[in-house]
Formats: structure tokens, C-alpha cells, sequence
């Protein structure tokens, strides 16, 4: 046990009861704590604070070179809400970086879960989590959440620093989809991204097993991608639902299961226009689902969930809830601070004493 | 708490929820590169503008209404979130400069943003440094440290004081203290009370006579305050003709005729200025003027033929001249008495002052501008003041004493106002900036009162007004006393 004080989870705490079993959010606390341990009177330079923090690399940006195809099908699909009191739930995480010190980067992760149960949205923010990360710490940091999110032991190849926030970030989304898949029965889960898969965050293995543990509960995996930018005959794929009137899918019929290299696609590609307005969204659905099963979900999402430019809210919602705002980074900077007696210190910024006015945009 | 910004005598400091200051409490801004410290004093309490607050504050809402919300936060990250949330800005204004322990009005130097500490300034410090209470002090009442709080009796010397603040606030109650320290001080006062609050200025509220009990006399016109026509200067009795009774310029020149006439005659009295105008060769319609004024002065009870009857002011005012006060009751009495009664006072008292029978006067005028004639202000600002006649006037409606006063004034002891346009009157003293009075003055609470200019060597004090074990009548009837 790591000798740090003993952090029990809130009486709050009460959702799902199978999260709990699953011990990730002590392992998380332990994590943190332990790798803010050697941190102790190290001088720190806070991040200056930034109130857009770009979005995540996804599996999705990877696989940019997705390739050209003429053979492809588009079939709209025309959708009619669902009402049935189905549960909608969504999982969305977040990452910052809060600053650095002299021998790595502390940064933050919080994960959301939203769900709408009986016309009413609940949410469970898990986190902050504060990490330090260095390059001594970053492999076995890495290797002992995979362990714990993946349950993969053995070695693996620690990304490199600047990466590891968004790799820490993807395995604590991993873990919340997960453990919603397991606590949920005939329910609609909902993504942030795709199902793409195939990757170092997101490997073929685990993405099938955590679309298997959903499936066994006759769950259905929703996942919504904000971006893409997989193309058809040199459109982008969200600006071909417009001919449609929502709600509708517009599938793309023969697309390929395998993409290049390792990436392969896990979900039929959809492309969503579910209300008016000026945005529709690829839409990933498991693809081992019947195809009835997948029209269906989509049509409880429908007739359950409130909708925002065809985006659903529960999804919105955990995406707000997951979110740090300026002012809790200063609260994790402080918290972190006072912890482990750091020093605040401002290192010069090279680029603004080289250049003065003109030194703009970040260092590297 | 952290020095943030400074513009024109404006300082920001940034100080944490944990960091406990209210608005008037004097900061030290130390700087010890420069081995000097800026007295602040703090005006305005806001909530820094945090980076992200709103984005917060709206996702918080949404929580509270329609989402129920759980958090799973074991490292307790919120609790320093909402710590950073309720941080303040607070807004201060320069007041002076420590130098070696020395007090100076200057400011005009700045403070290192990096290097300096700030902390309390104890109002006790801040007398002590700046000798407030020193000499003869009164004591008003407490600073917000619960410390006693003095001004020097000095400061109200040969000066012009204002009291304000809006009803109920504890404007009397100042004054009173204030009359009281006087003439524990051997200081004559007068006050012109009207609503009858001072008469009993000399019993304890348990009924009983106090201290001050033989050094209180009280007048009423009409009562026991009655004057004969030959006690009366022409030139008073033309004032409140022309002025009180507002006789036009021929019948007032008639007038003047008909007194002198009576004058060299020896036959000055009411009968005999009544005959006169009567059998007085004039115009018809002088004649009415000069008949209706004499029987408004007939009318007020304040002349009277019967010299036993009358009244020698110089002899009450031998009476306080090793410290006392003259109470002229003028409740219950119209406005054209009040007005003769006040002109005669203030004359008479000129009179005396010119004449050295009296060295000074303390003159405490509750709303003044209803028995003042407008030209009297500057007449007591000014000229009166060479005499010896140093005045304090009390006010509820600001706006009733005229510009230039404000400006003049040398203490302002202001209570709660939170009327903009009263504020805005207020805040035109020249002791101090407008935004002070107004800040301070909107959140005083009862019985607390800011205090400016020389009585605090222009470092503005609030101060909760001491308790008078005096008999107050100034307290408002009520209806539903027992119910």
C-alpha cells in the first residue's frame, strides 16, 4: 500500500454499485498521490491559464489517410423517436496540463458520466486527478493504469511526456466506459469519438472487449464524433446529410472494416442529422449488432434524450461536467502547491525576450 | 494578500476568502526595498474577477435545478476551487506614507508589486501614529477593533462641522456626545434644538439629574424666553421683519422712522410701537404691511413690555462661559417664531462675541434650513466664524445645506445614507474623495459613522457611536408601543 494518507470514497458516492467494485478510483487517487510524492520542494511554474485547451488526438486524427473509395453507397435512413424510458448514458473525460516542475509536467484528468433516468439527468464527475509525470515515473505510471483500466500486464512502450497526458486521459475514459457497459443493462451508452480502433490508447482488444461487455447487457454503444474528416468524393462525410430532412442517418454502405496498418473501424459509419439545424455528426454503432438493433437505439436516443444541433444533451452534458474551467486549474495549482511545497516560480519566456510582441504562439 | 494595481490613488489588492478585511480598515503596504510603507484604506470589498468564473457559476445552476449531481472528489481539489472562487479585490484608497514611524499625507511614491507584504493597520495604530485622540479627547464611541475611539476636543475648534446621515442612524446621539465632551471642557455651547431633544441633556435616562445637570439650561420662546423691544438691536428686528416676516423695502424704511422715532422718545415697547404705527403719517397700505408684522411679532409671545419677564441672553451665557450649553427649545413653535427667536440669538451673540463678552461659541444647528434664512449660511461659514462662532450643523436631508458648505467643512461626521442623489450631495466635502463616502457610507450600519477631516487628520475613521446615559427625547412617537 502506498504510504499516503487514506482518501475514502464520499458517502456520496453511490453510482453504480459495480464502479465501486472495480477499485479504479482508489487506484487512480493512489496513482496521483504516488507520483506527486518525489515532487516535494521542487520549484513549479504554473501553466498560464488558457480557457480553450485543444481537443484530444484521437484514434480518429491518426488515421487521416483514410482511403479513397468510389464504391461506396450512401442510404438515407429516415428515424422516428422512440419514447420508452430507455437510459441514456454518456461518458466524456478531460485532461490539463496545470504547469511544470524541474523534472516533469503535473497535469490533471476528471472524467463525467452523465445518464437520464426517468426524465431526469444525473452526473457523477470523478476527479480531479493531479499527476506529475516524469520521464523516470511515465512507464510505470503508464504500465500500472493499463494494468488496472485494460487488465494487460507486461511491458509497453510509455509514450513520450507531452503525450502521456492524453494517453493517462484516454485510459481513464476507457475505465468509465467500462464501467458503465458493466453496471448498465438495455441501455444507450454514448462515445466521445469513434470506434476506431487499433491504436496505443485505444487497442483492437480492449475497444472489442469493452463493446462485448456492453453487448452482453444488451447495451448499445452510441459514439458521436464532433470531427471527422473522412471524406467521400472529396466531400467531407457530415456535409452529406444535408439533402436529408432530420431526423436520419445516412449510411455508408461497403466501408471497410480495416483502415491502414493496425486501425481498424469497430462500428458501422452513420452519419447523423437528428434535428434542424446547421450540424450532423459521424455516428459510430457497434458493429455486431444486428442492424435492426442499431436502427433502434438510435431511435430510442430519439424519443429519450433532449438534442442540441443534433447533438444528444447527455453527451453535452458530461462533456461540460469533464471540462476544467481557468479557475479550477488555479484551484488544482494551489492544491498541488500547498500538498507538496512548491515554489511558485515564472520562468522566462524565451520567445517573448527574443522577440518581444512578435514572439507569439507556444515554445517547442 | 498581494498588490495588484494601482490607478490615480486607487490601490487593488487581491486577498483570499481566509484574509478577513471590512470596508474601512486601514492596510500596510510594506515595501522593504524602499524601507517605507502606503496607508490604504480599504473602500470597496468585490470579487476578483477569476479567470473562468462564469463558465463555473453557470454549470454550477444547472446543477442546482435541473441535473442532481455527484462529485467523487477524494483529494478535496473543489474545496480549494471554491477557495479561489470567493477570493476578493479589494479596493482601497491612499491615504499616506510611513516613514520611519513617521506619518505623512504624501503618496507619491509606489510600492514593489513583488516585494511588498501587506498586512492589518490596527485603527488603535493609526490614532496613535497620527495623534488623533491626543490633547482633549472626546470619546465617540469604538473603531471596528472594539478599541475606544477619541477625536481631539481641538479639532472642532474655530472649525465648521457637518452631521449627516438619514433617519434613525444616530445623528442626535453624535451630537450630543459632542456637546456633552464640550462642556466637560469648559466650552460654551448653543443649540438651536428643534425638536426639543437637548432639553433634557441634564438627566440620566433613569430620570435622575447627571452631571451635567446644572451646566444645561434651556430656553423656549414664548415661555421662558422673552425679550423687550429695547433688548433688540434694529437692525435684528429689521432682519426678521424683512427676512421672517418678509416686509417690503418702503414699509421696512417706515419702519426704521417709527423705531428710531420711539428710540429717541424712550418709549420702545409693543404698546407704543403699535400706537405709532397707528397714528404714523404714511401710505395706507405701509401702514397694513407694517400693522400685520406687528402683530405677528405681538402674536409670537416672545416680546414682551414687562422687563422682569424678559430674558438677559447675556446672562445665560455668563452662566455657561466656563462650559455649559443653551438649549433654545424650538419645538412646538411656529416657523415665524422659530426664525425671530434664531435671528435674535445670532445676533445677540455677534453682539456679545464683538464686544469679547464671551470668548467663543459652539453652535449646534439641527436642520438649520428650517429657521435659517438662506443668506444666514454664508454669514456663519464666514463672517461669524472670526467672531467666535464655530458651527455644526445636523442634517437628515443633505441637500439642504448649500454647496459651499460642504466644501468648507472642516469634519464631516457621516452616517448611513443609501439614497444616490443624498450620497452624491454628501460626497462633494472636500475632505475626501467622492467614492469613499460613497462606498463607505452606503453600507454603514446603524450607529456607525465615517468620520472626515481634521477631528482624524484626513484619515477617515468609521466608528460605532458609544451608548449616552442620557434622557433621549428625540426618540419618534409610536403608535403600537405595547402591541
Amino acid at each position: 500500500m502506498i504510504e499516503q494518507l487514506h482518501y475514502a470514497t464520499t458517502p456520496k458516492y453511490n453510482f453504480p454499485q459495480s464502479l465501486q467494485d472495480l477499485q479504479l478510483p482508489q487506484r487512480f487517487i493512489e496513482f496521483s498521490l504516488k507520483s506527486m510524492k518525489k515532487i516535494n520542494g521542487e520549484c513549479f511554474q504554473p501553466n498560464e491559464i488558457t480557457p480553450y485547451e485543444p481537443p484530444r488526438e484521437t484514434s480518429e486524427d491518426l488515421t487521416l489517410a483514410f482511403p479513397p473509395h468510389n464504391s461506396f453507397m450512401l442510404q438515407p435512413i429516415p428515424l422516428k423517436p422512440l419514447p420508452d424510458e430507455t437510459t441514456i448514458a454518456a461518458v466524456d473525460v478531460s485532461s490539463i496540463k496545470v504547469g511544470e516542475t524541474e523534472t516533469g509536467v503535473l497535469c490533471a484528468l476528471r472524467g463525467a458520466i452523465v445518464w437520464k433516468e426517468k426524465s431526469r439527468y444525473r452526473c457523477l464527475r470523478i476527479g480531479p486527478f493531479p499527476f506529475h509525470i516524469t520521464e523516470e515515473n511515465k512507464r510505470e505510471i503508464y504500465a500500472m493504469l493499463r494494468r488496472f483500466c485494460f487488465k494487460v500486464s507486461g511491458e509497453t512502450h510509455a509514450p513520450s511526456l507531452v503525450n502521456m497526458q492524453n494517453r493517462m486521459c484516454s485510459l481513464l475514459e476507457r475505465w468509465l466506459q467500462m464501467g458503465v457497459s458493466c453496471s448498465l443493462q438495455r441501455s444507450v451508452i454514448l462515445w466521445d469519438g469513434s470506434l476506431t480502433a487499433g491504436t496505443l490508447d485505444s487497442p483492437v482488444k480492449i475497444v472489442s472487449q469493452l463493446l462485448e461487455m456492453a453487448r452482453n447487457r444488451l447495451n448499445t454503444v452510441l459514439a458521436f464524433s464532433k470531427v471527422t474528416r473522412l471524406g467521400l468524393s472529396g466531400h467531407r462525410l457530415t456535409d452529406l446529410a444535408w439533402r436529408y430532412p432530420p431526423p436520419s442517418l445516412l449510411q455508408i454502405n461497403d466501408f471497410p472494416t480495416q483502415a491502414s496498418g493496425t486501425v481498424c473501424f469497430l462500428g458501422n459509419i452513420y452519419v447523423a442529422r437528428l434535428t434542424e439545424g446547421s450540424c450532423s455528426f459521424r455516428l459510430d454503432i457497434d458493429r455486431e449488432i444486428p442492424w435492426e438493433q442499431e436502427l433502434e437505439a438510435v431511435q430510442r436516443l430519439l424519443g429519450n434524450d433532449l438534442f442540441l444541433q443534433s447533438y444528444p444533451e447527455t453527451l453535452r452534458l458530461a462533456h461540460i461536467f469533464s471540462t476544467f474551467t481557468a479557475n479550477e486549474v488555479i484551484g488544482i495549482q494551489r492544491f498541488i502547491a500547498q500538498k507538496c511545497g512548491l515554489k511558485m516560480v515564472t520562468r522566462p519566456d524565451v520567445r517573448r525576450l527574443l522577440f518581444g510582441p512578435y514572439g507569439k504562439g507556444s515554445e517547442g | 494578500m498581494r498588490l495588484y494595481r494601482k490607478e490615480g490613488n486607487t490601490i487593488q489588492i487581491l486577498a483570499l476568502p481566509s484574509e478577513d478585511v471590512e470596508k474601512g480598515e486601514y492596510l500596510l503596504i510594506e515595501d522593504p526595498t524602499a524601507h517605507r510603507s502606503l496607508i490604504t484604506q480599504v473602500i470597496d470589498i468585490q470579487f476578483a474577477n477569476v479567470p473562468g468564473i462564469l463558465e463555473e457559476l453557470l454549470r454550477d445552476s444547472t446543477t442546482n435545478e435541473s441535473i442532481h449531481e455527484e462529485s467523487f472528489d477524494p483529494l478535496g481539489i473543489a474545496s480549494h476551487v471554491t477557495y479561489i472562487q470567493d477570493s476578493r479585490l479589494l479596493v482601497c484608497k491612499i491615504r499616506g506614507t510611513m516613514d520611519d514611524e513617521k506619518l505623512s499625507i504624501s503618496a507619491s511614491w509606489l510600492p514593489s508589486r513583488s516585494q511588498s507584504t501587506i498586512k492589518r493597520l490596527p485603527t488603535t495604530s493609526l490614532l496613535t501614529l497620527a495623534k488623533i485622540s491626543d490633547g482633549l479627547p472626546i470619546q465617540l464611541g469604538e473603531t471596528n477593533e472594539l478599541s475606544p475611539f477619541s477625536i481631539d476636543a481641538r479639532a472642532l475648534d474655530g472649525k465648521l462641522n457637518i452631521i449627516t446621515g438619514k433617519k434613525e442612524t444616530g445623528k442626535s446621539h453624535l451630537s450630543k456626545l459632542l456637546v456633552l465632551g464640550l462642556i466637560d471642557y469648559g466650552a460654551a455651547v448653543v443649540v438651536l434644538d428643534l425638536n426639543g431633544e437637548y432639553t433634557h441633556l441634564g438627566f440620566s435616562s433613569n430620570g435622575e439629574k447627571n452631571e451635567h445637570f446644572n451646566k444645561v439650561q434651556v430656553l423656549t420662546p414664548g415661555d421662558n424666553f422673552k425679550i423687550t423691544l429695547t433688548q433688540m438691536k434694529l437692525r435684528v428686528m429689521l432682519n426678521v421683519l424683512i427676512n421672517a416676516l418678509h416686509l417690503p423695502g418702503t414699509s421696512a424704511r417706515e419702519f426704521r422712522r417709527i423705531w428710531c422715532f420711539l428710540q429717541e422718545h424712550g418709549t420702545l415697547t409693543l404698546h407704543d410701537l403699535g400706537e405709532a404705527i397707528r397714528n404714523w403719517r404714511c401710505n395706507q397700505h405701509v401702514r397694513d404691511a407694517l400693522f400685520s408684522r406687528y402683530y405677528s411679532l405681538l402674536n409670537s409671545g416672545f416680546f414682551t413690555d414687562n422687563p422682569p419677564e424678559a430674558t438677559d441672553l447675556e446672562d445665560n451665557f455668563r452662566k455657561i462661559r466656563n462650559g455649559g450649553v443653551l438649549v433654545i427649545d424650538l419645538h412646538d413653535i411656529s416657523l415665524v417664531d422659530r426664525q425671530i427667536a434664531v435671528e435674535y440669538v445670532l445676533g445677540k451673540l455677534v453682539e456679545l462675541l464683538s464686544q469679547w463678552k464671551i470668548m467663543a461659541v459652539f453652535l449646534l444647528a439641527e436642520e438649520a434650513h428650517l429657521y435659517l434664512r438662506e443668506t444666514y449660511w454664508d454669514d456663519i461659514v464666514t463672517r461669524m466664524r472670526h467672531f467666535g462662532v464655530f458651527t455644526t450643523f445636523v442634517t437628515n436631508q443633505p441637500n439642504t445645506i448649500q454647496e459651499n458648505i460642504y466644501r468648507q467643512a472642516d469634519n464631516v461626521f457621516l452616517f448611513n445614507f443609501t439614497n444616490e442623489h443624498d450620497l452624491e450631495t454628501v460626497s462633494r466635502a472636500a475632505k475626501v474623495d467622492a467614492e469613499t463616502v460613497k462606498s463607505i457610507a452606503r453600507d454603514l450600519p446603524p450607529h456607525h459613522c465615517l468620520v472626515l477631516g481634521r477631528a482624524v487628520k484626513d484619515f477617515p475613521i468609521v466608528v460605532r457611536v458609544k451608548a449616552l446615559d442620557v434622557q433621549t427625547m428625540g426618540q419618534t412617537r409610536l403608535f403600537f408601543v405595547n402591541n
